[in-house]
């Protein structure tokens, strides 16, 4: 049975915010870290001194090290997991915390997302994500079967029961936007990632990402992983390896994984993220609860 | 429609104050009606879905998110008085707020 599970996010909170909440100690280590990562990418350690591409992928990077700050904060505590799991990029956090891969390994893969925008780029192709406050999977998959086609627009994650990733063409992610708003979305609005996250059509993309997921020398992980993907237990270093490889192109259910982990016996979640950005859209049961860094702190 | 009294009314000002309070990180005595949701308490969507669910399960009440992003597409909800006069409304209509 499993009681504390570790929900590791990956690109997407404002990375500002997340700084902002880090201790001055917690800034110091976090500072070490980005330096290393930043030499090692060949990126500006000053994040707004990077430009094109290295700009997103200096923000991109930042995530990573706070999870990991955070993950290690958490083991200084005594707080261990039993089981972890990863949200989106999330997943390749999880993977380096628990040992199945290097960090720096885990840096590497947040570059080849540069290839994936530049090919996207010489190719014309105008992408994006959005998020929908609202709506249920049910209500949105309803809701968009006339509308769009699965090449034009997908859900890229169903986080809960009213917090939903879209995912695709860019003009369909705003088309989509316009329509949830008039449906009663209480909020609707495009994330600007340049890229259709999660959704089957990014495979075409991630040439070079696939690659280095799959060239990696994978271990076992110190503790087990939940699929976000189909909720299988990760145990083994082909199960991590397969789910750092279907990561871009694959659909998230998040809603389903955290029940999955409630069915396995986990009551306390605990989210590795600084600024709490899980736990804001996730919901749990009743009996359980997620702490954030500002509960494990305090 | 459900009767509402002051005194749920009084209720319901006190959980949307407290729970603004604990989650903008701000002083309850300094929230008021004319407090503006953004530019004030800089708070967001997720809060407000937070109290609709905390709303439903004080009140026993099954609430469609979209009815009420429906009538915020009509009423706007830019001050802490916008917000409460919703919630009085929830509490009365329910789901059938979007007609109000």
């Amino acid at each position: 049975m499993y009681q504390k599970a570790f929900l590791f996010n990956g690109i997407g909170p404002n990375y500002e915010k997340l700084l902002a909440k880090l201790t001055p100690e917690l800034t110091e280590q976090f500072a070490v870290l980005y330096a290393a990562a930043c030499e090692r990418l060949h990126l500006n350690r000053d994040i707004q001194k990077n430009t094109g591409y290295d700009a997103k992928i200096a923000e991109w990077l930042v995530p990573f090290i706070c999870d990991r700050i955070i993950y290690e904060f958490c083991l200084s505590r005594n707080i261990l997991p039993d089981i972890g799991i990863g949200y989106s990029s999330g997943i390749v956090s999880a993977s380096a915390c628990f040992g199945a891969i290097r960090h720096e390994e885990a840096w590497d893969i947040v570059m080849t997302h540069r290839s994936m925008l530049r090919m996207l780029d010489q190719q014309n192709i105008e992408l994006d994500t959005g998020i929908i406050i609202g709506f249920s999977y049910n209500d949105l998959t309803e809701l968009f079967r006339n509308t769009f086609s699965p090449e034009e627009l997908v859900i890229g994650s169903s986080n809960s029961s009213f917090h939903i990733m879209i995912s695709g063409k860019a003009s369909a992610v705003e088309k989509a936007i316009e329509l949830c708003t008039a449906e009663g979305a209480l909020k609707a609005f495009r994330l600007h990632t340049g890229t259709a996250f999660h959704h089957a059509m990014m495979q075409n993309y991630s040439y070079e990402y696939i690659q280095y997921c799959k060239q990696i020398a994978y271990h076992k992980p110190e503790y087990p992983m939940l699929s976000v993907f189909d909720g299988n237990i990760l145990e083994t270093a082909e199960d991590i390896a397969g789910e750092n490889q279907r990561n871009v192109y694959t659909q998230m259910r998040w809603d389903l994984a955290l029940k999955k982990l409630e069915s396995l016996g986990v009551t306390e979640f605990f989210d590795m993220s600084a600024s709490g950005s899980l736990s804001r859209f996730s919901r749990v049961g009743r009996k359980c609860r997620i702490y954030t860094f500002e509960d494990i702190c305090s | 429609m459900r009767e509402i009294t002051e005194a749920v009314k009084q209720e319901i000002k006190e959980m949307v104050f407290d729970y603004y309070a604990e989650e903008c990180e701000t002083d309850k005595n300094a929230i008021t009606e004319d407090t503006n949701l953004q530019e004030d308490l800089e708070s967001d969507s997720l809060m407000f879905v937070e109290l609709i669910e905390m709303t439903a399960e004080k009140y026993n009440m099954e609430i469609k998110l979209q009815s009420i992003g429906k009538y915020i597409l009509k009423t706007p909800m830019n001050t802490m008085h916008d917000v409460l006069e919703m919630f009085y409304k929830i509490y009365q209509y329910g789901d059938d707020i979007v007609n109000q």
